[in-house]
């Protein structure tokens, strides 16, 4: 048991690792000691302190899996919940992480909610149409994508037409991709058999993957304005163009571990045409990195320290740092989001470290210890290298900016 | 005496028809007993305050009337005025701190332009001590004149009058403000205050009373319920729904109040944590003092600085620091003075946590003493007052703003006018008195910690309350669109958002008790049939109002009662029947019809050829024009006229084809 001598000498609450023997203990006797503290004080913790250069929590009404930029200053959050009445919002970030210095206390440092909407079902996935007032929603019942517009002068998100899909079985819902062009099309499917491109005015068909293989699509992302790079659930990935048939770059991957994972992915640079990296990461903590150009041979492949495998591998998500070289961010496996880099990495099945891991959800999760949130989203600030936004199944939404520690010591 | 017949419309008085409605004491009607409400029957009420030479306006209302002065789709001067069950009610009086001129105060003009305000106000309440929305409170009493009752809480009406002396030496002394309420003025205004305990129900007459909850944001910070009879409406000032290091969240028992009137200042926000606030604040004191400099936090007695002295004092035992924490000493006296009296309202639901312990025993906070202003090294300081607009927190100001090392932290609004206000917009140089120019290098912080309901919060409230009605007051209505949504969706009410000077009038269906004598309940039971509690029922009786009251009596009573003599009225009907027949014939067919029709009832056939049902009679005779029809002269007395009715539709359908 940790005592009153341990306690004196402060200890790393926010340290690296997963493990945190005697955790509790502190937490207990620091609930004896200052009556008056709440027990999740880890943020005050100088080590906590150092950790992050900013960090902000908030409480969302309902849990989102859906962090969607407009901008760098606004974000879309979605509720996914089944049988209620879910609401979607865009949020406007706090004015302090808009400003470019860090002024201290800065006084705004609250979400304001811009616009808001109704969904009678659940939104999993959400995507914004850029240069215009429009979304795509994506969840279940999945034989429909719902399109949502939002005015400039009502606060009000409303429905405003729906692209019929053709997805029979009740458990699956298309996945949503958004090509931004003068005539936006949308990039759906649940299967590649059934992947489309609908053109968002007219609601005509103007790409279609044309085959037969029904395989479970877990990421879409569009590239460029003719190509998109898909990721099946069983870890096949594949870069297409629309302009040409169905004849993908592909990563068939038929000897992936015990064939139990689920894979996502996301491609990074996408704008550096040939030759970036896609990161693949599957359910169990394994991740992979493939050069776009020779989808075939994984340039490597480590394991990354998971207490468990995903206990909901539709929410694992792999995403690249916009603003760092080779640093990506994974979450989805328990209460933490993990920041890589992946500089170093080049072999197979090697054991990785993170370079930071934001426990923020499970130190502030109003619940109990034992049913600790799932971090069911993240994504990076589009202009801010190191801060990151993540929420998680208690309805929490962290904003954070974190220190990379290797630069200090 | 009019003995009017009625049994299925109850008489509608409308507000002109107010001074009849005295003079007619006596109604005869039928109610629904066991459905206690009489729609229609609201406005039938009876003045009942005296009137003065000059007649105040009409004050008895079907309606709850809100007109917000201030605060309506907009923040600052707080001022809604509600009109319930005829009783007017003030709520909150605040000032608009942005502006300077007539905008400040909200426009009393609007209650009365030559009248005396007392008249027509039963009372003012005010939620809290903040200077939104109790600022304008010695010009609207003592300036424009009103002398009736104000009603707030033990610590708003202690530290209210602090606030506005501060104020007032702001406006006048430092701004030079003439026409301006003076130091009198408030002793005068506050001794027109009464204050209330929470959960306490005040009469503020006969009729009209409230009851104020605990609603957090600041110490004393009251919600407040206004009741007239069933009719009530909630106000909840300002309120906060997670509790704090010092104060409770709002809290409010299931009133179902007709309507809830809620600040939605936060409406459209989404609050980052207090503990990621109290975690930069902590982060930016400690790396000041590492570097060895001087912290000052200027703080009002009240409020924050407790919360942030527990919250220093267990980062520094954390930590392990020494730089030595002071407070004022004048802060801890007066803190410690209404901490003591008001130690009830900072616990409500935090009391365990807070164990009895003095709020100001502190392990590493020390008093402050003049000459520690100058010691080397670091240190952190609370000063009072919390604008630095004089005293201690402006001396200390004063020494330490030249070192760029050093740090103020101002925990709250500033009045314009003040160094405070000067140096959160950025000002650098200050010219302070002796035209000497304070050049400020030292870093100024901000930091809010003020205590709002978010979208959240009001949700909660709302379905604490259960209101039958929200509006919605403080915030851009364009912008809480979304929330009114949210929340008729959710509760399925329909929710407001007037703007200043516009009325939101929604209609009420109060309910009346009337007392129902002994005898005409025994006769009701008598004639079989228990009441039921979910059944409506019909019953007769005479309706007496006499006084405010109202009592269903039976009409012999009734007659008694008032020393009247009965008139007997009869309603006489004709019904043609086809039937060539012979009178006496036509009078067996219908006796052999009703006979077997009405099986409870008593029908008989008289000698004379009259056929009677009950108290109804039926006299068969020829038709003057048409022998093939005789006409059924049907007569009953009102106390049987549902019967009556009933016969006479029975009767007009025709007599069943007599067997052959």
């Amino acid at each position: 048991m940790a005592g009153p001598a341990r306690y004196r000498e402060p200890r790393p609450l926010l340290a690296r690792g997963p493990q945190r023997p005697g955790l509790e203990a502190e937490v207990e006797y620091r609930k004896r000691q200052l009556p008056w503290i709440p027990r999740r004080t880890g943020l005050w913790n100088p080590c906590a302190c150092k950790s992050y250069q900013d960090f902000h929590a908030f409480d969302l009404s309902g849990a989102t899996r859906v962090l969607e930029w407009i901008g760098d200053k606004g974000v879309f959050v979605a509720g996914y919940e089944s049988l209620k009445k879910n609401e979607i919002l865009h949020l406007i970030l706090p004015l302090r992480l808009s400003v470019k210095e860090n002024q201290g206390l800065f006084p705004e440092r609250d979400f304001k909610v811009r616009h808001g909407g109704f969904s009678d079902g659940s939104v999993f996935d959400l995507k914004y149409v850029p240069d215009t007032r429009l979304l795509v929603t994506s969840g279940l019942p999945g034989c429909y994508l719902r399109v949502w517009q939002f005015a400039e002068d009502s606060d009000v998100i409303k429905p405003v037409s729906t692209i019929a899909v053709h997805e029979k079985e009740g458990n699956f819902w298309p996945r949503v991709a958004v090509f931004s062009s003068v005539a936006p099309g949308v990039l759906h499917g649940a299967r590649l058999s059934d992947l489309k491109i609908v053109d968002l005015e007219s609601q005509k068909v103007t790409y279609s993957s044309g085959i037969s293989d029904s395989e479970e699509l877990s990421s879409l992302q569009v590239l460029d304005a003719d190509i998109f790079a898909f990721c099946c659930t069983s870890g096949h990935l594949g870069i297409v163009d629309t302009r040409q048939k169905w004849a993908p770059l592909e990563n068939t991957s038929p000897n992936l571990g015990s064939g139990e994972e689920r894979w996502c992915a996301e491609v990074r640079g996408m704008d550096q045409g040939p030759g970036s990296c896609i990161a693949s990461l599957g359910s169990e903590g394994q991740l992979r990195l493939l050069d776009t150009r020779d989808l075939c041979h994984p340039m490597s492949s480590v394991q990354c320290p998971v207490s468990t495998p995903s206990p909901n591998p539709e929410l694992l998500r792999v995403s690249w740092a916009p603003g760092l070289d080779n640093c990506l961010a994974i979450s989805g496996f328990d209460g933490t989001v993990q920041v890589y880099d992946v500089t170093s990495w080049d072999g197979m099945g090697i054991q990785v470290e993170p370079l930071f891991t934001h426990r923020g959800h499970i130190f502030l999760n109003e619940n109990k210890m034992d049913t600790a949130p799932q971090v069911t989203t993240h994504t990076w600030h589009p202009c801010k290298p190191r801060t990151l936004l993540s929420a998680a199944s208690d309805a929490s939404l962290h904003v954070w900016d974190w220190v990379d520690l290797r630069a200090s010591c | 005496m009019p003995l009017t017949q009625n049994s299925a419309h109850i008489p509608r008085f409308r507000r002109e028809n107010r001074k009849l409605a005295q003079r007619l004491h006596l109604r005869s009607a039928s109610l629904l007993v066991s459905g206690s409400r009489v729609p229609g029957f609201s406005s039938a009420q009876v003045e009942r305050r005296g009137s003065g030479a000059e007649d105040p306006p009409p004050r008895r209302m079907p309606e709850i009337r809100v007109t917000p002065l201030g605060a309506g789709q907009d923040v600052g001067r707080s001022c809604i005025l509600v009109s319930i069950a005829g009783k007017n009610v003030m709520l909150d009086c605040g000032m608009h701190m942005g502006f300077n001129d007539d905008r400040r105060f909200p426009d009393f003009s609007y209650i009365t332009q030559n009248g005396r305000l007392t008249d027509f106000l039963d009372c003012v309440i005010i939620s809290h001590f903040h200077l939104d929305h109790c600022g304008a409170l010695p010009y609207f009493s003592e300036m424009v004149g009103y002398d009736g009752p104000i009603y707030m809480t033990h610590p708003t009406q202690a530290i209210c009058p602090i606030l506005l002396e501060d104020y007032r030496k702001i406006a006048v002394d430092k701004k030079g403000e003439a026409n301006f309420f003076t130091s009198q003025m408030i002793k005068d205004c506050m001794k027109k205050v009464v204050a209330v305990h929470l959960h306490q129900t005040v009469q503020v007459d006969d009729e009209l009373e409230i009851k104020a909850y605990y609603a957090g944001h600041v110490l004393g910070a009251a919600m407040f319920q206004i009741k007239v009879g069933s009719e009530s409406v909630v106000y909840t000032g300002d309120y906060n729904m997670t509790p704090d290091r010092h104060l409770g969240a709002a809290w409010i028992d299931k009133c179902r109040p007709n309507l809830l009137i809620t600040e939605s200042t936060y409406a459209t926000t989404i609050r980052d944590s207090k503990r990621c606030r109290e975690r930069d604040f902590l982060k930016k004191v400690h790396e000041t003092v590492e570097r060895g400099g001087k912290v000052l936090i200027p703080v009002f007695a009240l409020g924050r600085a407790q919360e942030l002295c527990i919250l220093l004092e267990t980062f520094w035992e954390r930590m392990n620091l020494k730089v030595p924490i002071y407070f004022s000493t004048g802060l801890t006296e007066k803190a410690n003075h209404y901490y003591k009296l008001f130690i009830t309202w900072t616990n409500q639901k935090i009391r365990k946590t807070f164990v009895q312990r003095n709020m100001f025993e502190f392990k590493h906070i020390k008093a402050f003493d003049r000459a520690f202003a100058d010691n080397p090294g670091p240190m952190v300081v609370f000063a009072t007052p919390g604008m630095l607009h004089a005293g201690q927190s402006l001396q200390i100001f004063r020494k330490w703003a030249g070192n760029e090392k050093n740090m103020v932290i101002m925990p709250g609004y500033c009045v314009q006018g003040t160094v405070g206000h000067k140096i959160l917009s950025g000002q650098r140089k200050l010219e302070m008195e002796g035209r000497q120019v304070l050049e400020v290098k030292m870093q100024v912080e901000y930091m809010s910690f003020s205590a709002h309901a978010d979208a959240k919060g009001i949700m909660q409230l709302v379905g604490q309350a259960e209101p039958e009605r929200v509006l919605l007051v403080h915030g851009e209505a364009k912008k809480m669109e979304f929330l009114r949504q949210k929340i008729e969706q959710e509760f399925r009410v329909s929710c407001y958002m007037p703007a200043n000077g516009e009325t939101v009038t929604l209609p009420t269906s109060p309910s009346i008790p009337v007392g129902i004598s002994l005898g005409l309940l025994k006769r009701e039971m008598a004639q079989g049939l228990l009441p039921e509690a979910k059944k409506p029922r019909l019953l007769h009786g005479t309706l007496i109002m006499k006084d405010s009251n109202f009592r269903l009596v039976s009409s012999e009573q009734a007659l008694k009662e008032l020393g009247l003599a009965e008139h007997q009225l009869r309603f006489t009907c004709r019904v043609h029947l086809q039937d060539a027949r012979k009178e006496q014939e036509t009078a067996l067919r219908v006796y052999s019809h009703l006979k077997s029709t009405l099986k409870d009832h008593c029908v008989q056939h008289l000698p004379d050829g009259s056929v009677t049902v009950e108290s109804i009679l039926i006299q068969a005779a020829a038709h003057s024009e048409d022998p093939g029809t005789k006409v059924l002269l049907v007569s009953w007395t009102y106390q049987d006229e549902e019967l009556g009715s009933f016969l006479t539709t029975l009767l007009k359908k025709g007599l069943p084809q007599a067997p052959s």
